[in-house]
């Protein structure tokens, strides 16, 4: 084991926020001792991967293994690579400062595709070969997973393995399935075989092309992957001593997974498709494992996570349960959002500190046609009504997110937002005092429209650059001037995203040539280039409007047909058509099953705490 | 700080942790009072914080031996209880070495705290002798003066060091010894005199070895 500390405190007192690359936080778990070692890795920086409350599971998992290590590894900023690269020193792990690329098995989530080129900065600085292919003996396995590995091509050739669905049992059976590998004796090749046979590891060396664009299996990998889901949450305790950050992390607070998976049924999103079914946690659990992180951690915020939090059978009850645990301590109770339908005063209230921090709800589309063609089940009314009584009751802040290039989507769409948040701002302003109304603040956020694979939309192709900037300028002209800050996601970001999203394993030779010309932190608009995207596109002779834009033929084979995420291709394409006739579809956990197909596909079922009240 | 327990802890900031910014620390010691639940007091308003106040802040990469922040309690502990309970969920290089209670009516310790030991280690094989020179050439010229942000402060040095920098010299590295007196225009960077009187860029680790009160004249310990 070679210890780089010495060589990395040489640089820190030149580096930006140097507290990034210390270790050494309350929380952090030493074993110097351990006969296996895990590195996971976030592909962006500290402050955003300390975050990310997959990687705290899946440490607090590796954890139970008492020879195991499991040390966490982000990407240096630019400062601080450029000056490890100048020094020879190679990526390292916070834990025991060690060489990434003398751990056993390097874990990457895959958060978005835009941290594509991150992961390939941090293979390169670890001196690991890109490729799953040009690795040796000696080389970590390479295993990704997370919310993009539900179309893993674009990425396939740079990963051993790749586990589709939820970790917490498959992370410890990949470690288990290489140690016994290797305890056998048998080679690199065989290793990697081994793991294809754990339940929702995808192992890209195994699958080929085959006729008609097909990938095909080769003998021992199975011919789809089926997508791993945890039955019961109430199996595993949320982490109860996770590391508690120095920086000031992106989300720096305790949290706590109230559910898994969200059956509202937005036809856009991937997480509301491939994280069914849903799965609540009971109130005894969460209001436990609240207290016992908030005990173990010290922070002054607990946050309840999840895709729809508020949809939880017994919310009221955790925060009423909290608040009274929590009284007079200053700990502030958070929830990542609230929608229009499930949003009430006294749920508001009970969260307290809402009124500074404002309302946050995503209405999606400006008109009612529109909401009803992507399935977003909210009224103007009900938008309205809500408006009135948060304002009324003190609130001053609200902020509204729409996307835009939506499929079916017309100019008028898109004008309608304008209306609709000219009325919000009436009725915000008609309940508030006289005096109070010039601290009425409401901000519209718009994104560009992403298609996503297992989703009902998964067909379709994206709205060209054009076409978005034509519809932002119609959306400029129908909103009201004064009152309102709108804010644009950046456009050609998107653009990017939906050329990697929609990929097939091709894309691989364009995100290494993008890297290799210098693309990095994608997802930090200063460093984001589409020009060198462009050429990057162009060199691997991959036209990139025609991979963001065409759409797929409803019988075309998709490059995550291999992959399978539980929902049956005949739900998704009905769904898609529903939408074409702004039909919408109920929540599976407010009614009757709704045919997606993912618990019978993947012998789940729904797990709610509570009975749920629409 | 009134109404409640006034408790002082001095505790340090060494080892890898002297990379935190004030920040960092701030934050860094509020949570452990509250791993080790403390009956903290906590400010009225919207945002209710922790009552805790701290001495002058140290900047990232400079350690620190004896640091100091006040922490308002609503209920009598003992201090050494506190001190066993703090030590006990604080990270080594943060640890708190000890603990008293002192009057709600002294002022605060950004206040009272005014002059600062250090110690600064010279790497580099700078012959001790140069850099007496140079620190004398520096005192004889009588001011010194930084540029921050498009700001110019200007020091008095004979009021700045109210004591003759000390360089002592081992084996392998040098090390001059610092005192400073922290006015107005904030506190001279130990690094920044060394730097100036050199004219150029030294590698050295900086740490603040005490934090004393001017008592008319007489210096002490604020515990
Ligand atoms: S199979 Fe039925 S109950 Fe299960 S998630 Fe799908 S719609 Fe809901």
């Amino acid at each position: 084991m070679s210890d780089l500390w010495g060589r990395v405190d040489a640089l820190l007192s030149g580096a930006e926020r140097p507290s990034r690359y210390i270790d050494r936080e309350w929380g952090a778990v030493h074993r110097p001792d351990a006969a296996y070692r895990v590195a996971l890795m976030y592909p962006d920086t500290y402050e955003v991967g300390m975050a990310n409350q997959a990687l705290q599971v899946l440490a607090d998992r590796l954890a139970t293994l008492a020879d195991v290590a499991c040390e966490r590894v982000f990407v240096p900023w630019v400062d601080m690579a450029a000056a490890l690269r100048e020094a020879g020193v190679p990526l390292f792990t916070l834990e025991s400062c060690l060489p990434v690329s003398e751990c056993d098995l390097l874990g990457i989530t895959l958060p978005h595709e835009l941290a594509y080129t991150n992961i390939l900065g941090a293979l390169d600085l670890a001196g690991i070969p890109l490729r799953a292919a040009d690795r040796g003996e000696a080389d970590p396995l390479v295993i990704g997973g997370g919310p993009a590995a539900h179309n893993p091509e674009p990425i396939a050739p740079f990963f051993d393995a790749i586990l589709i669905g939820d970790g917490e049992e498959a992370v410890l059976e990949l470690v288990a399935a290489h140690r016994s590998a290797r305890r056998a004796g048998v080679g690199r090749e065989e290793i990697v075989r081994s793991l294809a046979r754990v339940e929702g590891v995808y192992v890209p060396s195994l699958y080929g092309a085959g006729p008609g664009g097909r990938l095909v299996a080769s003998a021992g990998a199975p011919e789809r992957v089926k997508r791993r889901v945890v039955r019961d949450l109430n199996e595993f305790e949320s982490p109860a001593c996770p590391v508690v950050p120095y920086a000031d992390v992106v989300h720096d607070r305790a949290t706590v997974e109230v559910l898994r998976g969200c059956s509202r049924g937005c036809r856009f999103c991937q997480a509301g498709m491939v994280y069914r079914p849903v799965r609540e946690r009971s109130s005894d659990s969460i209001v436990r494992d609240a207290v016992a992180a908030l005990t173990c951690t010290g922070h002054e915020e607990i946050s309840l996570t999840s895709l729809s939090t508020a949809d939880h059978s017994q919310l009221a009850d955790v925060l009423r349960r909290l608040a009274r645990r929590l009284e007079g301590t200053g700990i502030a109770v958070s929830v990542p959002s609230l929608r229009v339908d499930s949003f009430t005063l006294s749920l508001a209230r009970l969260l307290g500190g809402g009124r500074k921090s404002g309302l946050t709800f995503a209405p999606e589309a400006g008109s009612q046609r529109l909401r009803d063609a992507i399935n977003k089940n909210i009224t103007e009314d009900e938008l309205l009504a809500t408006v009135r009584a948060a304002f009324g009751a003190g609130w001053r802040r609200l902020k509204l997110y729409f996307m835009l290039g939506l499929p079916t989507e017309t100019d008028e769409d898109v004008a309608e937002i304008g209306h609709l948040v000219a009325r919000v701002l009436a009725a915000a302003k008609e309940v508030t005092p006289p005096r109070e109304r010039g601290g009425i603040r409401i901000a519209v956020s718009v994104s560009t429209f992403v298609p996503k694979a297992h989703t009902p939309f998964q067909w379709e192709g994206q709205l060209p650059l054009s076409g978005v900037r034509h519809r932002q300028a119609v959306l400029r002209e129908a909103m009201p001037g004064k009152g309102v800050e709108l804010s644009w996601h950046d456009a050609e970001t998107s653009f990017l995203e939906a050329a990697l999203a929609r990929g097939g394993r091709e894309m691989a030779d364009v995100i290494e040539r993008a890297w290799r010309s210098g693309a990095g932190f994608d997802a930090w608009t200063e460093h984001f280039s589409l020009t060198r995207w462009r050429a990057a596109f162009e060199a691997a002779g991959i036209d990139a409007e025609t991979a963001a834009e065409a759409p797929f033929a409803e019988d075309a084979v998709l490059p995550w047909s291999h992959i399978d995420s539980g929902l049956a291709p005949a739900f998704l394409l009905a769904e898609r058509r529903r939408a074409y006739g702004a039909e919408t579809t109920a929540d599976c956990t407010f009614g009757d099953c709704t045919g997606c197909g993912v618990c019978p596909s993947l012998s789940a079922d729904l797990v709610l705490a509570g009975e749920r009240r629409g | 700080m009134a109404e409640g327990f006034r408790l002082r802890v001095c505790h340090r900031k060494t080892g890898r942790l002297r990379y935190l910014s004030h920040l960092e620390l701030v934050r860094a010691c509020e949570r452990a009072a509250r791993r080790a639940h403390l009956p903290y007091a906590v400010s009225q308003g919207f945002t209710p914080r922790m009552r805790i106040a701290f001495g002058p802040a140290l900047p990232v990469g400079t350690a620190g031996e004896r640091e100091y922040f006040d922490l308002l309690l609503t209920r009598y502990i003992p201090a050494d209880e506190v001190c066993a309970s703090l030590t006990a969920v604080t990270a080594y290089d943060l640890a708190p070495l000890s603990c008293s209670y002192v009057s709600g009516r002294e002022p605060s310790l950004a206040a009272a705290l005014t002059i600062a030991c250090y110690d600064l280690d010279v790497k580099g094989g700078i012959p001790p002798e140069d850099l007496r020179h140079a620190l004398d050439a520096l005192l004889r010229a009588g001011t010194l003066s930084t540029e921050h942000k498009g700001k110019t402060k200007v020091f008095d040095l004979a009021a700045a060091l109210p004591k003759e920098p000390e360089v002592r010299s081992s084996e392998d590295h040098t090390t001059v010894r610092l005192t400073v007196r922290m006015g107005e225009q904030g506190s001279l960077r130990p690094d920044v005199l060394v730097r100036t009187a050199l004219g150029h860029d030294v590698p050295a680790t900086v740490t603040r070895t005490d934090l004393l009160i001017d008592d008319k004249g007489v210096w002490r310990r604020p515990l």
